[in-house]
């Protein structure tokens, strides 16, 4: 009896299981992601090679410019930007596509020699330091503006921090990092001027020291202060909104009613419902976080992947282009994929189909 | 006699609006006697919500008291005299929030949304008891359960399944028998209900009710109830007082009301409530719409709607006068108002 229904569920079981990974949110929503990769990744790769004055003429021509042959350059060229010139573009792209899958994103043709996995390995943990940093402090500050904001509604402190949190919101994060380098290092001699050059100065060795760090802080402070400023407006507006939007909802009364204490009411009613839409926002600046920002980074000659990729462009260094844009769609991608699942885990009324059961 | 649970007198409550004062409240004075059941009915904008909220302190910032007094007053088990008397009005910081839920609880018109959406039903009764100072230890939790659970049974939910379920995952009906056992959960000597059931339907609406009465009848708390439902309120009140222009204009004994009321507006309401055994014919509302709260009319605040109304009536508001014990209506005409109205529709 035991055996003739085990033979007989087998099938039906593997079926089940077929049907159950078809079926299921994560496997759906990580093809989804895998997709738009791999999408990305396909049009950069044409892109680069379909605009006016191809990249990898334009190589070729500059290496036979400095005197190479004509052979010699075109190898040179085939070997930096990783593709076998020989080929036809269908069989280039599939090579460019394996290499990819094997995380080999080729080799920069101005720094030469370099392979564009390593330079973005080498810049990538000073843009996650620094955006990381700057995201956390602007969520967590932002979100305590804006609560402040919504309970002292229409007093001077709420005017204040509106018109405040709307200016900056405003104005461009260069004009705020301009003003930042005005102001601090030349009006008022705040913080040295050789500070707000690069991410640590010039002979310190990196390590657990405490000389590396201070100098990691003095040198990345003001930039912080700049990516808050100029981040830290919509936040507070959006939270005030959100705050407000929550207080004036019936299961606060009712709190207030059975006679909560403020403070819980504060953070399990009001604070609570009303932070869950930031955090999905939050969630995809994560994403962002890898791209850094390429005017504050160049402004700052803070050597983060948006300097990379300010460089790259201006240098024509197509390969760095193609590695670093490959790296801020990955991100960005799973970072989407992550904001929907803290969303379902935040909000017990979002359920994400397939987790159940 | 004991004294009143609770006694309002001379209560007036104002809103600030941009055209003026709201006169949401004027002048009201009633009081709800130990386990008894009061009914404030009106039209909406009445004030009569106004009320409940002032009781408990929970108007919004736009909301002035500006006068009058409300005095809670509680038993101790078995005591025929009050062994402590708040004046609601003057309770402040924490003794305000204690007030709150341990001796006055209020059920909500809006059962869909009363309930924190990120939190199950077990944390809010945990909140609740927290906030009263019970629940510190681990037996204080058990003993939560147990009295949550009974209380879930008491208004007909399947306490297992409930318990941990967030609000969410339980119907509209389901929502206020929560709310009503959360409501009971620190034995406060008075329930306030504004319009508990209007947001359900029929048949949950039905099943309320019936929890309601049954409650009552165990459990011997006082009530009040705010309703625009005659019907309702005629099944759980004891005493019925009639709202209108944020001020009292009858109230009397329930059977008192529906078998003799004398003021023009509440004979309306009555008429206007469809009955199995009445013919359609019977059936008439009360013309025109409640009053401007800001620009309230003279003398009789009904006058722009009653079909009695005279020059007096126009001029001097009747105060709330006497007409037989217990039975008290503010009207010029109440000694002839049924026959005048009876006659008035029969001509048109």
């Amino acid at each position: 009896m035991t055996t003739i229904t085990t033979s007989q569920t087998t099938p039906s079981t593997l079926w089940s299981t077929i049907q159950k990974i078809r079926s299921s949110y994560l496997w759906r929503r990580l093809a989804k992601a895998l997709f738009s990769i791999w999408l990305v990744a396909t049009i950069t790769f044409f892109v680069i090679r379909a605009m006016p004055g191809n990249a990898v003429d334009i190589l070729i021509q500059e290496l036979t410019a400095q005197g190479m042959s004509a052979e010699d350059a075109k190898n040179q060229a085939a070997a930096l930007m990783n593709i076998d010139l020989d080929q036809p573009l269908a069989g280039q792209y599939l090579d460019y596509l394996g290499n990819t899958l094997r995380g080999d994103l080729g080799h920069s043709y101005k720094s030469a020699g370099l392979s564009v996995t390593d330079m973005i390995v080498q810049v990538l943990p000073w843009t996650l330091f620094s955006v990381g940093l700057a995201l956390l402090i602007t969520f967590v500050v932002g979100i305590a503006l804006g609560t402040i904001m919504a309970y002292k509604r229409d007093t001077w402190i709420d005017h204040l921090l509106s018109n405040v949190a709307a200016t900056l919101d405003a104005i461009s994060p260069y004009l705020i990092g301009l003003l930042a380098i005005l102001l601090l290092g030349l009006t008022w001699k705040l913080v040295p001027i050789m500070d707000m050059r690069g991410a640590m100065s010039p002979g310190i060795k990196p390590g657990f020291t405490l000389e590396f760090l201070t100098d990691v802080f003095r040198h990345v402070r003001v930039l912080l202060l700049v990516y808050v400023l100029s981040s830290i407006g919509s936040w507070m507006l959006q939270m005030k909104s959100n705050t407000v939007a929550t207080l004036g909802e019936d299961y606060v009364t009712v709190a207030r009613a059975r006679g909560l204490t403020d403070g819980r009411i504060l953070t399990a009613y009001v604070g609570r419902n009303a932070t869950l839409p930031l955090f999905t926002r939050l969630a995809i600046s994560v994403g962002f976080v890898v791209g850094g920002s390429v005017l504050l980074e160049t402004l700052f000659t803070y050597r983060g992947i948006g300097f990379l990729l300010a460089r790259s462009i201006s240098e024509r260094d197509y390969p760095v282009m193609q590695g670093v844009f490959l790296i801020i769609t990955i991100s960005v991608v799973f970072a989407n994929l992550l904001a929907d699942y803290v969303y379902g885990w935040l909000d017990p009324r979002v359920h994400i189909m397939g987790e159940e059961n | 006699m004991a004294e009143p649970t609770l006694s309002v007198r001379d209560l007036s409550i104002v809103y600030q609006a941009r055209r003026g004062q709201v006169q949401a409240v004027r002048n009201i004075s009633f009081d709800v006697e130990r386990g008894e059941a009061v009914a404030l009915i009106g039209e909406s904008g009445s004030g009569k919500t106004t009320v409940g909220l002032g009781l408990m302190r929970l108007l919004p910032a736009t909301a002035n008291i500006i006068g009058g007094s409300i005095v809670y007053r509680r038993y101790k088990n078995g005591s025929n005299s009050a062994s402590r008397e708040t004046e609601v009005l003057a309770l402040k910081g924490d003794n305000l929030r204690q007030f709150r839920w341990r001796e006055c609880a209020m059920v909500f018109q809006s059962a869909l949304n009363a309930l924190n959406p990120v939190l199950r039903i077990s944390e809010h009764f945990a909140d609740t008891a927290k906030a009263h100072g019970y629940l510190s230890g681990y037996r204080q939790g058990t003993a939560l359960r147990e009295r949550s659970w009974q209380l879930l049974s008491m208004v007909r939910l399947d306490p297992e399944r409930v318990w941990r379920s967030f609000p969410h995952e339980l119907s509209g009906g389901m929502r206020q028998r929560v709310l009503i056992a959360l409501a009971l959960l620190l034995e406060p000597q008075l329930l306030i209900l504004d319009e508990p059931t209007t947001a359900l339907d029929i048949l949950t609406q039905r099943n309320i009710m019936d929890v309601l009465k049954e409650l009552r009848d165990k459990l011997g708390f006082s009530m009040l109830f705010i309703s625009h439902d005659l019907a309702l309120a005629a099944e759980l009140a004891d005493r019925v007082a009639t709202v209108y222009a944020g001020k009292i204009i009858e109230v009397g004994d329930v059977r008192t009301i529906f078998r003799r009321p004398y003021h023009p507006y509440t004979i309306g309401l009555i008429k206007a409530v469809p009955t199995l055994t009445s013919d359609k014919s019977s059936l008439v509302s009360v013309p025109g719409s409640p009053p401007d709260l800001i620009q309230l009319p003279t003398g009789c605040k009904f006058h722009p709607r009653c079909p009695l109304a005279d020059e007096r009536s126009q001029q001097e508001e009747p105060a709330l006068i006497e007409v037989e014990p217990g039975h008290h209506v503010a009207c010029w005409h109440w000694t002839h108002a049924r026959e005048a109205l009876k006659a008035y529709r029969a001509e048109t």
